[in-house]
């Protein structure tokens, strides 16, 4: 079992893969089995549609009750670290009054005590740079939503965590129960962008039927639709979003995108993290985004695993191939050569039985005693009758089977005339 | 017996793949943000200085200090005086880096700094993302047989029946994997981070191992820590192994719910086990499958399911 299993393991992780018929094995298709291929997908889309129109209502569901959760979680978040949170802005706000008041040459031991706090301060989430009167709070409910968001769905940005022990505690065991359960979320997400996606991928199919273009070249053409589009509604469109509200450079939001929707999540770049006034529906808008997009991204992961695993194979049957092409010339000549050497070895026996017999029969005529029998040594020539070998000599078997018989009870150094017991053959 | 030796060497080659495609990132992250990061630690360093050399502190000036400060701290840049000397992108913490990104953990404690590192970033997550999963799953599949396969083929010919077996194997499992991927990890590090307690040992092996990576907690990021190369390579290597456990332990679970049915009747799709042999369309077998399952609509009857030895095709 040489194959690796291609399930994306993120999507194990989530317990599913999502579902994209038009995504799979572009390139094993041989034209012979287009027709039937055809009719097989045609055949599976409407009964996928049959599945799916039940599973639209158990997908709401499910997202109800992920909302739910998320809602619970963050009361829960604030209520552990929101007291917390202000405790160390007040000490923090307080070691900065009293360096203000020294206004003295500042000593490099009180400088470094400051850059401890700050750095401190920092790690608690508090920033204490600019004013800390209006500073809002990185616990507020809708703040506590978006972290118990990417929690669950393992991006886990950072910029905020527990501190608490209760906190973490929590977190862990929130995590458990919320990571699988986003899972079925993200498959069942994954198998409705699939299903509008398809659906509108066999209109496209049907138009270019009219064509007369090669089903491979449709899949691929598909394909590229599938990811362009998808890039320009979850990757394009988002970023440009981000630059615009969030103030980063094109590259900063595209690097946001590609690390936020891979799950990656290093928490340098936030959306919804800076000091910036936000709408009220930005992080909600914002948390919606990430979901069908890690859906999206799912797909697309799953797609490079599948060419990588076609690319794999492909590169095994051709090493396969050339493995087998070495082999038969192998066997062929090996077959050759244990050809040559028996027919080489049957001649000598053959002269020699006749210089025996001469010399028998000059003996019985001289009158002289019969020396003793000089046989040739024994010697079993081993032929391996393998199943590939056996069906590639099956051509040579015909000519040579009675005589290679024959050939091996001599080879075996038996006297048929003597009526040795054959105890061996072949 | 020969298909087994190929398999393994299969193995063993993706993972000696992985092993230079890590280090071939950490290779090209250190001579990009090398540069980067030695610029910004003498910028702080001159602005320390002439922090120093005033007589008299304003809030201004105060204010531009921490300002800088935090955006060097964002970046794992610090300024204390006793912090050592150990730069965040030397090989080895570039190549913890890059296993952070393609396990897609992203602890974020480093970040690339400048406009080229981040670009190779996002290239080099879009093609290592899927070829970690792959290893990683191919890791998984061989691994379940001596793991999961073999013991559940035992207990059930020891006498158990056959769910009650995959049940009490599972939670064997889990045990173990708790003991030696958690709390055995997590009392090591709190012996060797100084400021971590058992507590937040597990709730870092738990938050790096489910891939989340808040960062909060790294380890090996303290200053003058002894061993640090060889302490940040054997954390690498827990994280690959305990990621391989997680997955073992899904793959598992999964396989159990569509045993008892579970599946079925939250109609998600089933464990998919070794299509690649056959090469099927998987749309065309799981629409028969949906539509067969509806009509037997008893999927928690036992006799309906195949056994769980009949998974193992491989």
């Amino acid at each position: 079992m040489a194959a690796p299993d291609l399930l994306d393991p993120k999507s194990a992780t989530h317990n599913t893969k999502p579902r994209l018929s038009f995504s799979t094995k572009p390139i094993t298709l041989t034209p012979r089995e287009e027709s039937e291929v055809r009719e097989k997908t045609e055949k599976s889309r409407f009964l996928k549609v049959v599945a799916t129109v039940m599973k639209w209502k158990t997908v709401t569901a499910i997202f109800l009750l992920v909302v739910l959760y998320l809602v619970m979680g963050a009361a829960v978040f604030r209520s552990l670290e929101q007291p917390h949170e202000s405790a160390q802005r007040l000490a923090i706000l307080t070691q900065k009054l009293e360096f203000l008041s020294t206004h003295s040459c500042v000593n490099q031991s009180q400088l470094e005590e400051l850059v401890k706090q700050v750095v401190s301060a920092i790690r608690s989430g508090v920033n204490p740079a600019g004013t800390l009167t209006n500073h809002s709070s990185l616990w507020d409910l809708g703040s506590a939503f978006f972290f118990a968001g990417t929690v669950i769905t393992t991006i886990g940005f950072g910029n905020t965590s527990p501190h608490t022990e209760g906190g973490r505690i929590f977190c862990i065991i929130y995590a458990l129960l919320g990571i699988p359960l986003f899972g079925f979320l993200l498959a069942g997400v994954g198998d409705q962008l699939g299903t509008i996606f398809g659906k509108g991928i066999a209109r496209v199919e049907k138009m270019f039927v009219h064509w007369d273009i090669s089903q491979t070249k449709i899949r691929v053409i598909s394909t590229l639709l599938f990811v362009l589009f998808g890039c320009l509604l979850f990757v394009a469109l988002p970023a440009a979003i981000f630059k615009h509200i969030e103030g980063w450079s094109a590259l900063e939001s595209l690097y946001f995108v590609v690390i936020t929707l891979t799950t990656i999540g290093f928490g340098d770049f936030v959306a919804g993290g800076s000091e910036i006034e936000y709408l009220d529906y930005y992080k909600p808008v914002v948390w919606f985004w990430i979901l069908v997009g890690l859906a999206y991204f799912a797909a697309i992961l799953s797609m490079i695993g599948d060419w990588l695993r076609v690319i794999s194979k492909k590169t095994k049957e051709e090493v396969g191939e050339i493995r087998a092409h070495a082999a038969e010339w192998t066997a062929n000549v090996s077959a050759e050569f244990k050809e040559t050497r028996r027919r080489v070895s049957v001649d000598i026996y053959d002269k020699f039985q006749r210089a025996t017999s001469i010399k028998r029969k000059l003996s019985t005529d001289l009158g002289f005693n019969p020396g003793p029998e000089l046989t040739l040594p024994r010697r079993t020539v081993s032929v391996n009758f393998n199943d590939e070998r056996s069906e590639r000599e099956a051509g040579l078997q015909g000519l040579t089977t009675p005589l290679a018989r024959n050939g091996s009870l001599f080879m075996n150094g038996l006297d048929p005339e003597r009526g040795d017991i054959i105890d061996h053959f072949k | 017996m020969h298909s087994v030796g190929r398999s393994w060497l299969l193995i063993t080659g993706f993972i000696l793949f992985y092993v230079i495609y890590l280090l071939f990132g950490a290779l090209v992250f250190s001579s990009i943000e090398r540069p980067m990061e030695d610029k910004m630690r003498n910028e702080l360093e001159a602005l320390k200085q002439e922090f120093l050399n005033l007589s008299c502190v304003n809030d201004a000036a105060l204010e531009r200090f921490m300002v800088k400060v935090l955006a060097a701290n964002k970046y794992g840049v610090s300024v204390l005086r006793n912090s050592s000397t150990n730069s965040n992108w030397d090989l080895i913490s570039s190549m913890f880096f890059a296993n952070t990104l393609v396990t897609t953990v992203g602890y974020g404690h480093t970040t690339p700094l400048s406009d080229t590192g981040k670009a190779f970033s996002i290239l080099y997550a879009l093609i290592g993302v899927p070829f970690t999963m792959l290893v990683l799953t191919a890791c998984v599949q061989r691994i379940m047989f001596p793991l999961v396969l073999a013991p559940v083929g035992l207990l059930q010919r020891s006498g158990l029946e056959p769910r009650l077996a995959t049940i009490v194997h599972f939670l064997l499992l889990l045990v173990l994997v708790v003991l030696c991927f958690f709390v055995a990890p997590a009392a090591v590090f709190s012996k060797l981070e100084v400021s971590w307690s058992f507590l937040d040992g597990i709730y870092f092996c738990f938050i790096s191992l489910c891939t989340i990576g808040l960062g909060d907690f790294v380890p090996g990021t303290q200053p003058r820590q002894p061993y640090r190369p060889l302490y940040q390579v054997s954390v690498m290597v827990y994280l690959f192994v305990g990621l391989m456990m997680m997955f073992l332990l899904l793959r598992t679970f999964h396989k159990i719910a569509d045993l008892h049915g579970l599946t079925t009747f939250l109609q998600l799709p089933r464990c998919e086990e070794s299509d690649m042999e056959e090469d099927r369309e998987p749309m065309v077998e799981d629409g028969h499958k949906d539509l067969t399952e509806k009509k037997a609509i008893k999927p928690l009857e036992p006799g309906s399911q195949p056994s769980y030895n009949t998974m193992n095709t491989g």
